[in-house]
């Protein structure tokens, strides 16, 4: 029994840190495989009003990790700020494939700022962070991808914390500061934990050696890395009312 | 080592795998923390801009690709501050090196042109001075 003990503990930890979630349809998203990803600003339903260009600053990262051509976020914000666009709510309730047209984008990511909080009870500080990520198509304007996460810390030392908690302790330890609560390594954390696992995160990119090997695509049997082809111009015939001054 | 010190290892080992992610495939620099910085206060930008030439050329000399969106952000720094000529460079860098980028950076270059045609105050900053020929 004793022997079993540590191997169950270990299973119990390894299925903590697994999502335990219906793995999402890739159907729309292996057969649209997009090249590009355009993230646009990001929605805050928060009172924590600077969250949003704070979280943008942590998403390219991982983004371009996984494979895929992100556009230049600041630069981005910017030229949608210049067409009278700098209403993060605006652009996400505008038309996918416009928005993706105006960039020459395959794929557009909204980010949601759900939850971006510290908590001070009198012993713990609790700081966390909530964001709901959806990748829509182009083309279709189809929801490719969705995926939401939550990253928190708390320093509670009441709170049953054991060894294993403390090395996450250690590792997001830079979350806490009595001063002020620094919510990056947290955004960080859940930007990676949503973009990276098997079975949950967007599946490598083509600039990714693995690309095509961690699903099947449609189609392709062992797809070798695409040659980019120079993307045929959308038709700006019919100009959007917005009318863009670049 | 004995037996029993090995199973506190592997939960380590296990824990940090799950925690840590992978290692960068891009060399991103100091771009992440400037980027934060320079919306955290505006005045940050000096550090933004010089953190994106540094790591633009750092990646460079290593001959690695410089991350996606590098070129076309330090391109536009230099458009801010008035200097169109370089500015149009970088963003013809950024559409040679992705072309995913090309339809985007033909755009702002043709801005760019336009905006070099007309009378400008340029302004310095710290673009303009890395620039400098």
């Amino acid at each position: 029994m004793t022997r079993l003990l540590p191997v169950a503990a270990l299973a119990a930890l390894l299925a903590g840190c697994i999502p335990q979630v219906v793995p999402p349809d890739y159907s729309k998203l292996l057969a649209a495989a997009p090249r590009s990803i355009l993230v646009v600003p990001v929605v805050n339903n928060t009172v924590e009003v600077d969250a949003s260009s704070y979280f943008l600053s942590t998403i390219p990262v991982p983004v371009a990790e996984r494979g895929y051509y992100v556009f230049p976020v600041n630069l981005v914000k910017r030229v949608l700020e210049d067409d009278g666009l700098s209403d993060a709510s605006l652009v996400h309730a505008a038309d996918p494939m416009r928005l993706c047209a105006l960039f020459g984008a395959d794929a557009v990511l909204y980010v949601t700022i759900q939850r971006w909080e510290a908590k001070y009870v009198v012993l713990a500080t609790t700081v966390s962070v909530g964001f709901t990520y959806v990748l829509k198509d182009g083309k279709t304007g189809d929801t490719l991808w969705r995926e939401e996460r939550v990253a928190a810390y708390s320093s509670d030392p009441g709170s049953g914390q054991g060894g294993a908690a403390s090395l996450i302790a250690a590792i997001v330890s830079a979350a806490v500061t009595k001063a002020s609560p620094n919510y990056m390594p947290l955004a960080r954390q859940a930007n990676a934990q949503a973009m990276g696992p098997q079975g949950t995160g967007v599946p490598f990119g083509p600039y990714r050696p693995e690309y095509g090997t961690d699903y099947q695509r449609p189609g392709m049997a062992a797809p070798p890395p695409r040659l980019p082809k120079p993307k045929p111009k959308p038709k700006l015939e019919p100009e959007p009312e917005v009318r863009p001054g670049w | 080592m004995g037996r029993r010190s090995l199973a506190p290892l592997l939960l380590a080992l296990t824990l940090g795998a799950c925690v840590s992610g992978p290692t960068s495939f891009y060399h991103w620099g100091t771009y992440n923390e400037t980027l934060y910085a320079h919306y955290r206060a505006p005045q940050e930008r000096e550090a933004w801009v010089e953190g994106l030439k540094t790591t633009i050329l750092e990646a460079e000399q290593r001959g690695e690709k410089v991350p996606p969106g590098l070129y076309a952000e330090y391109g536009y720094a230099l458009f801010e501050e008035g200097n169109t000529t370089q500015a149009i460079a970088y963003y013809q860098k950024e559409a040679a090196l992705w072309p995913e980028a090309r339809f985007f950076m033909e755009k702002m270059v043709r801005n760019a042109e336009q905006r070099g045609r007309q009378p400008t105050t340029p302004t310095t900053g710290p673009a303009g001075a890395l620039e400098k020929t």
